[in-house]
């Protein structure tokens, strides 16, 4: 058994798991955050996306043990109770999701890239959003919602908020 | 109600007097209201409010906070996990399968083989489709045996514990080549040939023999999977009162009901089904696929069983796309005027008939294309091979047949120095042209999409 302790959306969470298990796995099953979705298991769609130390993984690929004393940001971290993350209301606002599998990991995968890139062109987008692979949409909308939320998040930073909205969910 | 409340009661109701016992009767039956029945139906082409609105999905705000649940992201008390082993062979008949080593294993609950399936057969418009395979294989990604066990992985390692003799058979993978009479049948003794749909129109022969060209082509298009996001999922509870609970990803819940009842001799008001969102249909998940199976281990087990496709059991063991071998043989005049066109499609439908038969209509009634041609023959056939099954998916065989006669248009622009769009506004349907089929077809915009096309992205005549 491996013992792993992490920090997930803001909280230390530890646990004792085999050594085989995937980062995905672990937070499926022994954290019981399900937003990242197995679509294939290689590495290849994108569904399990989570954010490490800023940087947009496949969990899937990545053990559970590789990620112990790291940051991990999952989907669930994104919103407060009081107010959604502008990428999740430009995506709502656009229609952006329809069957939504590929929903959590692509919104994690804009994070990634709009933590490093106010301004980013739409082959910007096109390649931030490259490993995530939705069947439904196009990638149309999703493009035009990463571009708002682009928008809403410059606002954001120039008005500098006093209340500025809180980057991790409190439970 | 103390004296107090009811003074209340009645100054905010500003009620003078009680309602005596007679006025506070309902009639038996209620008088008739008549209202004004209007229905606000659109003139064909006009443009209604709705049209150019942006919508957004009410379960959109869920999707994008994760917190939609599909059915891999449930759990139940005792749960249990079930794989399914593939026979991994084309065509073969079982000998003999040996589940002993599985079933010793710890952790390993029940495995279940085509046998102990009451009704093995099912399918939305031919029944020719086992739930597991219990004589014979019919292709390579059929279930042979299905197990559950307390953990993914113990029911994986199980699988590799199940032993399967195969006697293997000829395998029929050509769809043209198992037409013929002296080819190996799939579902012996039955023909290979499933289906047929003819459309006649006019004359053929007397068009191509008045055209001034003949183009004969062939044009094939290939196998192809839904590859929805979410693989198949499912979750059946028969619990302690004979009651069958499964919660599904199926986009067809009621259809589903019956096979299930039919597969396992159930009478339907014993069935509930749940359908959870699903992560993606595109008509690959119209029909049930492993449920019975699931539904059966819980029976054995008295638990939850869980089931999720692994990507590539996506690929071997769901239904696809056909793959079409289209001839079209076209006779035009010299000025691109087509006069006749002869169509024969042969759709692969791999193992099991499925959502086939909608296909090939589909695919023979729009195969002569949206063009007006007086003399039509128009045959479809669709053949039973040792290959994935193939089903419904968006257009039904409408994008196959567009790809043939579209890709045949511009030959034939080309070879009469055409213009492509040209070819296409002097054939195309207009408003009231009659369908190969001889329905009266309205609201037509062919040409006036084609123009306003051409128009936006500056198409240059080319000829």
């Amino acid at each position: 058994m491996t013992d792993v302790t992490m920090t997930i959306n803001g909280q230390t969470r530890s646990a004792s798991v085999p050594p085989e298990t995937t980062l995905l796995q672990l937070l499926r099953e022994n954290f019981n955050l399900t937003s990242a979705k197995l679509g294939c298991d290689v590495g290849d769609c994108g569904a399990c996306t989570v954010i490490v130390d800023g940087h947009a993984v496949n969990s899937c690929l990545m053990l559970a043990g590789q990620a112990d004393g790291r940051q991990v940001l999952t989907i669930e971290g994104l919103a407060s109770r009081e107010h959604l993350h502008p990428i999740q209301k430009a995506f709502e606002n656009s229609g952006a999701l329809q069957c939504g599998f590929c929903g959590p990991g692509v919104l994690l995968s804009a994070k990634a890239l709009l933590d490093d890139n106010l301004d980013p062109s739409t082959q910007e987008i096109r390649d931030a959003l490259s490993g995530n692979l939705c069947r439904c949409t196009g990638y149309t909308k999703m493009i035009e919602a990463v571009q708002e939320a682009a928008r809403l998040l410059r606002e954001e930073s120039r008005t500098q908020l006093t209340h500025a909205r809180p980057e991790v969910a409190t439970p | 109600m103390n004296e107090h409340s009811r003074v209340l009661e009645r100054d905010k109701l500003d009620i003078a007097e009680p309602l005596s016992d007679v006025e506070l009767r309902l009639p038996a039956v209620l008088p008739r209201e008549s209202y004004p029945i209007e229905t606000l139906t659109p003139d064909a082409r006009q443009q209604t409010r709705a049209v150019g609105q942006r919508v957004t999905r009410p379960d959109g705000r869920l999707h994008g906070l994760g917190q939609t649940k599909y059915i891999d992201d449930l759990s139940f008390p005792g749960m249990l996990y079930a794989r399914i082993k593939r026979a991994g062979i084309a065509s073969a008949r079982i000998k003999r399968i040996d589940t002993s080593a599985a079933e010793a294993m710890p952790g390993v609950m029940a495995v279940l083989t085509g046998k102990e399936i009451p009704v093995n057969s099912f399918g939305p418009s031919f029944q020719d489709q086992p739930v597991l395979v219990d004589d014979l294989v019919f292709h390579a990604g059929d279930g042979v045996a299905a197990v559950a066990a307390v953990t993914e992985q113990i029911a994986n390692e199980a699988l590799e514990k199940i032993v399967v003799e195969y006697e293997p058979l000829p395998a029929v993978l050509d769809p043209v080549a198992a037409m013929r009479e002296d080819s190996p049948k799939v579902h012996a003794p039955n023909s290979n040939i499933y289906a047929t749909k003819t459309i006649r129109k006019g004359d053929v022969e007397k068009g191509f023999a008045e055209s001034d060209y003949i183009f004969e082509d062939r044009f094939s298009t290939q196998m192809i999977e839904h590859v929805s996001l979410e693989p198949h999922a499912a979750i059946a509870d028969w619990d302690a009162n004979g009651r069958l609970t499964i919660w599904a990803t199926i986009g067809r819940i009621t259809l589903a009901r019956a096979d299930i009842a039919r597969t396992l001799k159930l009478p339907m008001s014993r069935i509930r089904i749940i359908g959870t969102i699903v992560g993606g249909n595109f008509g690959g998940k119209n029909e049930i696929s492993q449920e019975p199976a699931l539904a059966l281990l819980s029976k054995k087990t008295g638990r939850p069983v869980k089931g999720v496709f692994t990507r590539g059991e996506e690929f071997t063991s769901t239904t696809t796309r056909h793959p079409i071998i289209m001839d079209y043989k076209t006779g035009v005049t010299n000025k691109g005027r087509i006069l006749a066109r002869q169509i024969r499609l042969v759709l692969d439908g791999g193992a099991y008939c499925s959502w086939s038969e909608t296909t090939l209509g589909k695919a023979c009634i729009l195969a002569p294309g949206p063009y007006k041609i007086d003399n039509v023959l128009s045959e479809a056939f669709v053949v039973y091979t040792n290959k994935t099954m193939t089903g419904a998916m968006r257009g039904f065989g409408a994008p196959q047949v567009c790809f043939a006669y579209e890709s045949q248009m511009d030959d034939i622009a080309k070879k009469l120095g055409i213009d492509p769009l040209e070819i296409r506004l002097l054939n195309a349907f207009d408003e009231g042209s009659p369908s190969p089929t001889g329905q009266v077809l309205h609201s037509v915009v062919i040409k006036e999409s084609l123009r306003k096309a051409a128009d936006r992205f500056d198409w240059e005549p080319r000829s």
